[in-house]
């Protein structure tokens, strides 16, 4: 079993609920994701400032993003209004801070908090409807969202945007790349390992349930308008803090930004990664960030040729470049329709019975 | 699983050559360059960011910063946050940046707080007025932008000299009674940007101003909007929007059979959009930072050949926005000319270059850059705004000059 380390090995029997439902499979994949935090504790101290925004990326809209996953992957609604939640916990994060003067580390949860509020009432349709229109319910909080960034001068500051604060904890300032770098890295352990936690209790699987089968789950007792909008709730609160992390790592919020696309982005994400899995999630929203800076990796590589320096060709490839993003989105929904965490079980299933398969 | 395999493969590749192709070289310095080629602003932003890349690439081909080459790279970030934030970390860390030409409010905003911090210069095409207080000192100023830099009238002071040239134009008519003026744009930072500062300046001037009309920044159908406008009796409509938006509020309004005096911010107004309307652009009005392709002053020989740099054969005519391109990027040039001189070119150095010369042209762009001031608690660079009228007869468009209003740097507009 020398390659099969982070396999379930033969003979390895549940005979208990509490057994079954172990965030890790066993105890080697558990050791190696203990292993890989305490490794990533030290990237600072060898990658560069593009390599941890990158990753400060990845947090911020991996966090948003789970919550978009319990919310579709998990509970089967639709949210088409999750850039605009995501950019109200921005604003409410950074308000919160200038006006009320709670320290940056509170405002963070308090902005989760009421972006949640504000996520259930635009999740209040889905104890009526569901599908369909559904969705265009959520577009309508995108949209009614969005213009109220643009007017609510006392909130989001208008036109001019508000300013935020860089974290601040005991005189220590989180404002740096390599600073920031942990606060990422802990909100990201932090909210995924909840989530994990989540869908191990009684409300994470009365929201598989809902998703499965509705009829069925309302006659086992599972209350559907209350986890529909539980499950509003939750979402709402991921993006939330999604959005503040966002705010305080700029330290400005601008309006600009948190549109349609920024939603369809976040749906993008969970639809690679795969819906209605935590890992998979985390795994789509690192191929989303890191596929444009591949594609503009690969054009500036084009560039620092000779023949590829032509200022007609280097447009070209700028625009081959948004294309290509555009190109691998659709085969991905072609060719993965289960998302990037099936494709993983996949691979680690070729690899448990390598070189000898059934 | 071959096929991820191999996509996986060849672009953690692509990444990792990426990574190690970015040594630095001997006496260069390096300039970031974000341009929108393929995103909303694109209209605009094309144009812009050519007039950019093509001034960076005339000044190496002509000894560079006094013999110090620039290094530049054109990224085209299609108004997409997130890619402007991560090319800025790149180039930051990797590239030891001076200095960068931005682009749009995006962006811009985005980097405010990391340029302030990181020291390092930015000259963008984002207008917004609140960039003009370095040092936060109008109450109104949220946050303090003391390395931003754009060349050119901020949107409220561009929009401020076109109700001046409306107050004038309605008592030149002999009018009587109140002028009514509106806002007409899009519920968004860039056309709101100057909103408040503007209608505030048009009661002043005795305007009576009317509830703004929203209409979207994507072309669509603006007759409701055009109704709104004819039963308000609007006699003078500022546009914040840009590209086909302008064009489709145009056609609707023609339609509805209004009758507005149209006057738009900066990128709503140059030859290819009055080309692309057509019949209905009747007298728009404008506003300029730089004379036309065909005017007829000295420093447009220096423009011709820099626009030589990617149109060898020169005969394409450039709109207003490449021209002001150009202009942002001379500024800077002189800037790390001046810092050169005075301790080697880095961010620090370059940003009191800005405040070295007072009412300053880069030199061989006289008559194209209009003479410009930055003081390091004020960088309204430019407080002149030309102000020109657009017209389409016949399948001609004509361009004339109407106005040239000079505004006072008042202490309650700074940053506003």
């Amino acid at each position: 079993m020398s390659t099969s380390v982070t396999m379930r090995p033969c003979g390895d029997f549940r005979t208990s609920y509490k057994q079954d439902t172990t965030i890790f499979e066993t105890k080697t994949i558990r050791w190696f994701a203990i292993l890989a935090i305490a490794f990533a504790c030290f990237a600072p101290f060898i990658l560069d400032a593009y390599y941890l925004t990158l990753f400060i990326q990845v947090s911020y809209l991996g966090i948003a993003a789970l919550g978009l996953n319990i919310l579709v992957g998990f509970t089967g609604q639709i949210s088409l209004g999750h850039g605009a939640f995501f950019g109200f916990g921005a604003f409410a994060s950074a308000w919160l801070n200038t006006q009320f003067n709670i320290p940056v580390v509170f405002c963070i949860p308090l902005a989760g908090f009421l972006t949640m509020a504000v996520g259930m009432m635009f999740g209040m349709p889905a104890a009526r409807i569901k599908g369909l229109y559904l969705a265009i319910a959520t577009l309508a909080a995108q949209f009614i969202i969005e213009d109220f960034f643009g007017r609510a001068e006392w909130f989001s500051g208008g036109s001019a945007g508000s300013l935020a604060e860089p974290i601040n904890i005991f005189g220590f300032t989180f404002d740096t790349d390599e600073s920031f770098y942990y606060v990422a890295l802990f909100a990201l352990v932090f909210m995924f390992i909840w989530g994990c936690n989540l869908m191990r209790t009684r409300d994470g699987r009365a929201f598989v349930a809902v998703r499965d089968h509705y009829l069925s789950a309302e006659i086992m007792g599972v209350k559907l308008n209350k986890y529909r909008l539980l499950s509003f709730g939750i979402s709402s609160f991921y993006a939330g803090i999604g959005g503040a992390l966002y705010a305080h790592y700029l330290g400005y919020v601008s309006a600009e930004g948190f549109t349609i696309f920024m939603s369809i982005q976040f749906l993008a994400m969970v639809i690679i990664g795969g819906l209605g899995s935590i890992k998979g999630t985390l795994m789509g929203v690192v191929f989303m960030v890191l596929l444009p800076e591949a594609m503009e990796a690969s054009v500036s590589l084009v560039k620092e040729t000779s023949i590829g320096a032509h200022p007609m060709l280097v447009d070209g490839l700028a625009y081959i470049k948004e294309m290509a993003i555009g190109l691998v989105i659709i085969l991905f929904l072609i060719f993965e329709p289960e998302g990037l965490a099936h494709r993983w079980n996949q691979i680690k299933n070729y690899w448990k019975s390598y070189p000898f398969a059934y | 699983m071959k096929l991820s395999k191999l996509t996986l493969a060849t672009l953690s590749a692509v990444t990792m050559m990426a990574a190690n192709s970015a040594a630095a070289k001997e006496d260069k310095v390096f300039v970031g360059h974000l341009a929108d080629m393929s995103g909303p602003t694109a209209f605009v932003g094309k144009e812009y960011a050519d007039g950019v890349r093509d001034a960076m690439a005339y000044i190496n081909a002509n000894g560079g910063i006094k013999g110090t080459g620039l290094d530049f790279e054109t990224v085209d970030y299609a108004y997409k946050v997130p890619q402007a934030i991560a090319s800025y970390k790149k180039w930051k860390s990797r590239k030891k940046m001076v200095a960068m030409q931005g682009w749009g409010t995006a962006d811009t905003e985005a980097l405010i707080s990391f340029v302030a911090r990181d020291k390092i210069p930015v000259y963008s095409a984002s207008y917004s007025g609140h960039l003009t207080d370095p040092k936060g000192k109008n109450p109104h100023t949220k946050k303090p932008a003391p390395y931003n830099f754009f060349y050119g009238a901020s949107y409220s002071d561009s929009c401020r000299a076109l109700v001046q040239w409306a107050a004038k134009d309605w008592k030149d008519k002999g009018s009587k009674g109140k002028p009514k003026f509106t806002h007409i744009g899009a519920n968004h930072p860039f056309p709101n940007a100057p909103k408040a500062a503007c209608a505030e300046y048009a009661t002043e001037l005795g305007f009576d101003v009317q509830p703004s009309v929203v209409i979207s920044m994507k072309p669509g159908d603006f007759k409701a909007q055009c109704l709104s406008l004819k039963s308000s009796g609007t006699h003078y409509g500022y546009i914040g929007n840009l590209g086909g938006s302008v064009m489709s509020l145009i056609k609707s309004c023609n339609t509805v059979g209004t009758d507005i005096q149209f006057m738009s911010n900066i990128w709503g107004g140059d030859r290819k959009i009055f080309e692309a309307i057509g019949e209905g652009v009747k007298d728009y009005i404008f506003p300029t930072m730089t004379p036309f392709w065909d005017s007829n002053v000295s420093g447009m020989k220096l423009v011709k050949n820099i626009s030589k740099m990617s149109d060898s054969s020169g005969t394409k005519s450039r709109p207003h926005h490449y021209i002001r391109g150009v202009c942002s990027a001379y500024y800077m040039k002189e800037a790390m000319e001046w810092a050169k001189d005075n301790g080697g070119i880095t961010g620090a150095n370059v940003k009191k270059g800005m405040y070295a010369t007072q009412n300053w042209v880069p030199k061989g762009l006289e008559g194209v850059c209009l003479p410009a001031t930055w003081k390091d608690d004020d960088h309204r660079g430019i407080a002149e705004v030309n102000i020109y009228k657009g017209n389409f007869d016949k399948d001609n468009v004509s361009i004339e000059q109407v106005d040239t209003v000079s505004l006072e740097r008042r202490a309650d507009w700074l940053g506003y």
